[in-house]
């Protein structure tokens, strides 16, 4: 029984500090994959309480089928296309989160570095959400050709072509910024 | 040509490093020999790497599950809320049957009394009015009555 299920059967026999184990495990992944699909990060955060409440109240229904990360990125791909069907738009503007440790070098470096991840987001906004999604799921969460085919609801083909797509359409765009592919 | 159609529909397999040996061996002799191909598997991969790079966001340790203790407790006293009025709701239900047969009963009971107290009132009526037809049928009813 891997850890996932351990705190699953914790939290299902009333342990509630299992399920906030859960939620301090995946709770970056998650707003990672939020954030890398709308761009902004209050709304983010937003969608990212509404996917662990969802898997707070469903966790009772979870057949354990599939691995829980799986379920649970299905859970946040789902909730976040539900978002931006409602917002019909990819925002791109606040920082409000706190970033990661960059370690640039100097302050021009940073700069830089600054206004090659504005243009990343700007670029990632205009790829087609299908395509989006799969991107972000492989080089953003790291996940393999399969798993994102259960987390889409689509054949591996389908997963293949999109990624493909996805980082053509990306180059373009980034090309169309700035002139050259960064 | 046509094994450059290939090798593209292979690259992205081939990037993520899940292409199988065959497809590992084929795409890497054709990019060897052929500067489109290798060019825009150029491109992907700097596409690649510069998205792995992209930055990540982290949130504050707690800051979320702070937020959801609030979130479920919130959702909780809505539960219990909407529990205790659809239990009421429900008890109401229940005890419809007792007042409406309560009320049945009294209708039916005045309904009863105003008839027995109007056909009282016509044998009276018709003794009254002298006419020998009706003292003979009221004699016969108050006979009746007293049998």
């Amino acid at each position: 029984m891997n850890e996932d299920s351990l705190y699953i059967e914790r939290f299902l026999s009333g342990e509630n500090s299992a399920f906030e184990a859960l939620v301090r495990k995946y709770q970056n992944r998650v707003l990672n994959i939020v954030y890398s699909l709308i761009g902004k990060d209050r709304e983010s955060e937003d969608i990212v309480q509404d996917v662990f409440l969802k898997v707070y109240h469903g966790l009772e229904s979870f057949n354990g089928r599939s691995r829980f990360s799986t379920w649970l990125y299905r859970i946040t791909v789902n909730t976040t296309y539900d978002f931006l069907r409602r917002r019909r738009r990819f925002i791109s503007d606040e920082l409000t989160i706190e970033k990661t440790a960059s370690g640039y070098g100097g302050p021009q470096e940073e700069l830089l570095e600054k206004e090659k991840q504005e243009l990343l987001k700007k670029a990632l906004g205009n790829v087609p959400l299908k395509y989006r999604a799969a991107l972000v799921l492989r080089d953003i969460e790291g996940l393999d050709y399969t798993t994102i085919a259960q987390v889409l609801h689509c054949r591996l083909g389908t997963v293949e072509s999109r990624i493909y797509r996805g980082r053509q359409i990306l180059k373009q765009e980034l090309f169309r910024w700035r002139g050259e592919a960064l | 040509m046509n094994q450059c159609k290939r090798v593209k529909r292979l690259l992205s397999r081939y990037l993520d490093q899940e292409a199988d040996d065959k497809e590992v061996i084929f795409v890497k002799g054709h990019l060897a020999g052929c500067p489109f191909c290798s060019e825009e598997y150029s491109g992907l991969l700097r596409i690649k790497r510069l998205f792995a790079a992209k930055e990540r966001k982290v949130l504050p340790a707690d800051y979320l599950v702070s937020r959801l203790r609030e979130r479920i407790a919130a959702s909780r006293q809505e539960e219990e809320r909407f529990s205790l009025v659809s239990g009421m709701a429900r008890l109401s239900l229940r005890l419809i049957p007792v007042p409406v047969t309560v009320i049945a009963i009294s209708l039916l009971f005045m309904a009863l009394t105003l008839q027995q107290r109007a056909s009282e009132f016509s044998i009276e009526e018709h003794i009254l009015s002298g006419d020998p037809t009706t003292i003979e049928t009221a004699a016969r009813v108050i006979l009746q009555r007293t049998n």
